[in-house]
């Protein structure tokens, strides 16, 4: 019943996803379809077999690849993979993006990207796709020289026959390389033989992101577009009930001004012309739908709440071992609202053509985009078309269509094709937030420092129940009006948490920690602010809550931090080896200069294994993180510069989160509204981060998002050590300052 | 209203007071200089106003009449050859999401021709007034060292 869930992660069975597009890149070429091949060869020289790679004439491969490409680096791994098996130089792949048609919907039925999965997902079909049309290649070239293929070599997109000394590029052999039979299993390298793969190459799309010329949703233009500047409510999802936009219609430019349930659209020939006019309309509005919510009042209920909370995970009785412990520790760790806050703000461009609409989007689900859209429009899913642009971020913030809504309504109301683009403002009070959240955490020690008992209750809003819109935009063939009934006793179930929600006690439930008695629970509170995925998603802060936490039952017991984990962990387990990399990287153990602090933390997140070491000062009693040594195991690396890009990203992305930023409410009406108030780290404040890698043979795990989790607990820790100030609260820097003052 | 951009003189019929950042986006087709904050706040939209780095969405397009605007686009020589601190930025694998990197870029050329050489110290205090989301500051970092010790050693910085 649980399945297809909402969001992210429940999209990403590897097994299933990697299943789905495995099959399309072998079938494709069979039946109907190879016909079309060969059509498509004869016409055009291209060839096509399968639904990512096209073999040009010129020699050239165009890559189509069904994520989103938002920093991460995904066009570049999915290129260095074919790079690899198909044998062409990576500078010789051009990537494209794919659109939003059924044939790349094959992450959990959505064309989808999140949850740090895109490489997991890739790995053996992609390079299984490549290796079919390098065999194909080799194919028509021996069939060409009448030699045996296995006497062929493959090297810079060239197909060799070294005895005859004949050889022939890859452009010239497409059109016969289509009348090949596409091969079912090709014969992969073993990672012996890579020479592409775990190389540090430099990103296909660096030199666009230097020159101007990178397209994102917000530069798309298309014929006859007019734009978009809309005006929202000053409380959180308020419409408005009068508006007057007299003086704004004679504006020059201005087509229309109009009113929707979301805001008022202005809409004119030029974003500059729409933004002017803007000024001149005044609005009143209604109540916001969560009027009345004040994120402190929710603190305080939150931490003040006594239930056990329904259980996630369990297994001996934690209630027990409390009662009989040598000491217990009991502590609430709590974080707030966070928004995504990417450098680009949302933004949207559609055409609408009766009940059909193209859509140009920079999003992380088109299939998603395509439902909300339809929706919008009256239409039907598969009527509308989206092409995913290049993201200036995503972070989950991307995967919730609400932008291309509201722009679907008004290009449906003006007739014309819209470019959409909110205020920063906009951006951030109209959003979707990371879960404000209380962790409530317990822990249970013996007289020789042991831990017997370990529970951690967390409180806050399901991403799921928030997602229910979601569910249903997914589910294919089904009316709406059944939709919403499924969708909505769906969300009954997670709301009263019947169905365990599987991201608020992610990185607790599944904790490696041996512990003889261990309870995760999970209360939901609910109110109507939505909220998202947020850069890893559960595990930003249950890491938070269960490695501060480890460092205060460590120092109860009078035992180093790393020890401590250790001796919870599997001898020679990946966990360890991780922590002992991060341990001989910082040399942990040795003095630390005076005036620093060093703190630790670990966290298992998207298959990943992540430690990290956090140098910390204090100028002026601002915390100032110097350096941060992180150790990581992901599996096989594709590129071992874009694990270390990864890797830094999530320290600073996160440090931001830890030191400064929340989202807080009062009586509906967001209080955060640009960077001025919700700040991100700064060059200045950016430390050193060294990262090291560990060797693996596994295949592939997450890398955009596992590197974030362990921040913000070894900074805490590491303040603790400096200063013996325990910071239970993000942001930490409001919180040591107000420790501080209650010391004083 | 006359204004000359990458070098090109241009005419466009605008209101005085019509932020720089869109006048460029939209009425001379160079939308490689972005929209962020619209408030000054995080750089995005940084280009150069006779040299010198200018947030283009608190600029008004009057405030540039007969001065040199230079973006992103009008930073190479040429269109085979890029800007030093264009290449160190490649090479250092400094672009993630991409979207900030024509504002620190506009930035950090600005900085090497005030100091080309500068410390750590330098570097910071310029390139702080610039935001990225995606964390790329140590790249950034090692890219401006590596882009003015490529400036000293090509001769100077043509642009």
């Amino acid at each position: 019943m649980v399945e297809p869930h909402p969001s992210r992660r429940g999209f990403l069975g590897g097994v299933a996803a990697g299943g789905a597009l495995l099959s399309l890149a072998v079938t494709f070429g069979c039946g109907g379809a190879r016909e079309r091949m060969v059509k498509h060869a004869e016409s055009t020289g291209e060839l096509a077999p399968n639904m990512y790679i096209t073999v040009l004439p010129d020699g050239r491969v165009r890559l189509t690849v069904n994520k989103a490409e938002m920093g991460q680096g995904v066009g570049t791994g999915y290129a260095t993979l074919v790079a690899e098996e198909l044998g062409v130089p990576l500078e010789r792949i051009d990537v494209a993006w794919a659109d939003s048609r059924p044939e790349y919907r094959t992450s959990f039925f959505m064309h989808q990207t999140g949850g740090s999965t895109s490489t997991k997902e890739a790995y053996v079909p992609l390079r299984r796709a490549a290796a079919a049309a390098r065999e194909m290649l080799v194919g028509a070239a021996a069939a060409t020289w009448k030699v045996p293929a296995a006497e062929c070599t493959v090297k810079d997109g060239v197909v060799a026959h070294a005895a005859s000394a004949r050889s022939l590029g890859f452009g010239a052999l497409t059109k016969q390389a289509a009348h090949q039979p596409v091969p079912a299993r090709p014969r992969l390298k073993k990672r012996a033989e890579y020479t592409v793969i775990g190389k540090a190459g430099r990103r296909v799309d660096a030199r666009a992101k230097v020159d101007g010329s990178a397209r994102y949703g917000i530069d798309v233009v298309v014929p006859d577009m007019v734009h978009a500047y809309v005006i929202h409510g000053p409380q959180y999802g308020a419409a408005p009930k009068t508006f007057d936009a007299e003086a704004a219609r004679k504006r020059p430019g201005v087509i229309d001004v109009l009113a929707f349930d979301f805001g008022v659209a202005v809409v004119a020939h030029r974003y500059w012309q729409a933004l002017a006019a803007a000024r001149d309309v005044t609005v009143t509005w209604k109540k916001g739908t969560v009027a009345g919510l004040d994120t402190e009042a929710m603190r305080r209920a939150m931490r003040d709440y006594k239930k056990a909370g329904e259980g996630a995970g369990e297994h001996g009785d934690v209630d027990r071992a409390m009662s009989r412990a040598h000491r217990k520790i009991e502590a609430v760790y709590e974080a707030p609202y966070l928004a995504h806050a990417t450098m680009e703000p949302q933004n949207c461009t559609v055409a609408v053509r009766g009940k059909r609409a193209e859509v140009w989007a920079p999003c992380q689900s088109p299939t998603l985009v395509q439902a909300f859209v339809a929706d919008a429009i009256g239409g039907s899913r598969d009527d509308v078309l989206v092409h995913t642009t290049l993201l200036g971020g995503g972070f989950g913030r991307r995967f919730f269509p609400d932008f291309a809504t509201q722009c679907a309504r008004i290009a449906k109301r003006v007739k014309k094709p819209v470019k959409m683009i909110w205020s920063r403002e906009s951006d951030m009070t109209q959003a979707f937030y990371r879960p404000q959240l209380a962790v409530m955490m317990r822990g249970a020690l013996s007289p020789a420092g042991a831990l017997t008992g370990f529970g951690a209750h967390v409180i806050g809003q399901s991403i799921s129940f928030a997602s229910r819109d979601a569910i249903g935009a997914v589910m294919p063939g089904i009316p709406n009006a059944m939709k919403h009934v499924i969708t909505e006793s769906i969300a009954a179930m997670l709301s009263t948490n019947t169905v365990p929600d599987m991201f608020a006690t992610e990185g607790l439930k599944n904790t490696p920690y041996k512990v003889p008695n261990l309870r995760i629970a999970f209360t939901p509170v609910n109110t109507e602010l939505p909220v998202a995925s947020w850069r890893s998603v559960g595990n930003s802060v249950n890491a938070f809550a269960a490695e501060g936490f480890l460092d205060e039952l460590a120092h109860a017991a009078g035992a180093d931090p790393i020890a401590f984990r250790r001796a919870l962990l599997p001898a020679r387990s990946r966990e360890v080896r991780v922590m002992d990399a991060v341990a001989d990287l910082a040399k942990w153990g040795r003095p630390v200069a005076p005036g620093i602090g060093r703190g630790f933390a670990r966290h298992t997140a998207f298959e990943s294994e992540v430690a990290e070491i956090a140098d910390v000062e204090l100028v002026d009693g601002r915390i100032v993180v110097r350096r941060v040594y992180c150790a990581v195991d992901c599996g096989v690396v594709i590129n071992p510069d874009i694990v270390r890009a990864q890797i830094e990203s999530a320290v600073i992305f996160g440090l931001s989160a830890a030191l400064d930023q929340q989202i807080t409410l009062v009586d509906g009406v967001v209080q955060q509204s640009n960077y001025d108030t919700f700040p991100l780290l700064r060059m200045f404040e950016a430390p050193e981060i060294h990262v090291t890698i560990l060797d693996s043979d596994a295949d592939p795990t997450g890398v955009g998002e596992p590197g974030l989790p362990p921040i913000a607990p070894a900074v805490a820790n590491a303040v603790f050590a400096l200063t013996k100030v325990r910071l239970r609260r993000m942001p930490l820097q409001p919180a040591f300052d107000e420790a501080k003052r209650g010391a004083s | 209203m006359k204004l000359v951009v990458n070098g090109k003189p241009v005419e466009v019929a605008v209101p005085e007071d019509t932020p720089l950042l869109w006048v460029l986006r939209e009425e001379l087709d160079l939308p490689g200089t972005k929209f962020g904050c619209g408030r000054a706040l995080c750089g995005a939209c940084t280009v150069h106003v006779d040299g010198a780095p200018k947030r283009s969405c608190v600029t008004p397009v009057g405030d540039v009449a007969d001065k040199q605007v230079v973006t992103i686009e009008g930073l190479a020589p040429d269109p085979a050859t890029l800007h030093p601190v264009q290449q160190a930025w490649i090479e250092e694998n400094a672009p993630q999401c991409g979207y900030c990197q024509a504002g620190q870029i506009m930035t950090a050329v600005a900085l090497l021709r005030a100091k080309p050489e500068p410390t750590d110290a330098d570097i910071d205090a310029a390139m702080s007034a610039n935001l990225c989301r995606c964390g790329t500051y140590p790249r950034i970092r090692r890219a401006v060292h590596s882009a003015a010790r490529a400036i000293k050693a090509g001769g100077g910085d043509r642009g």
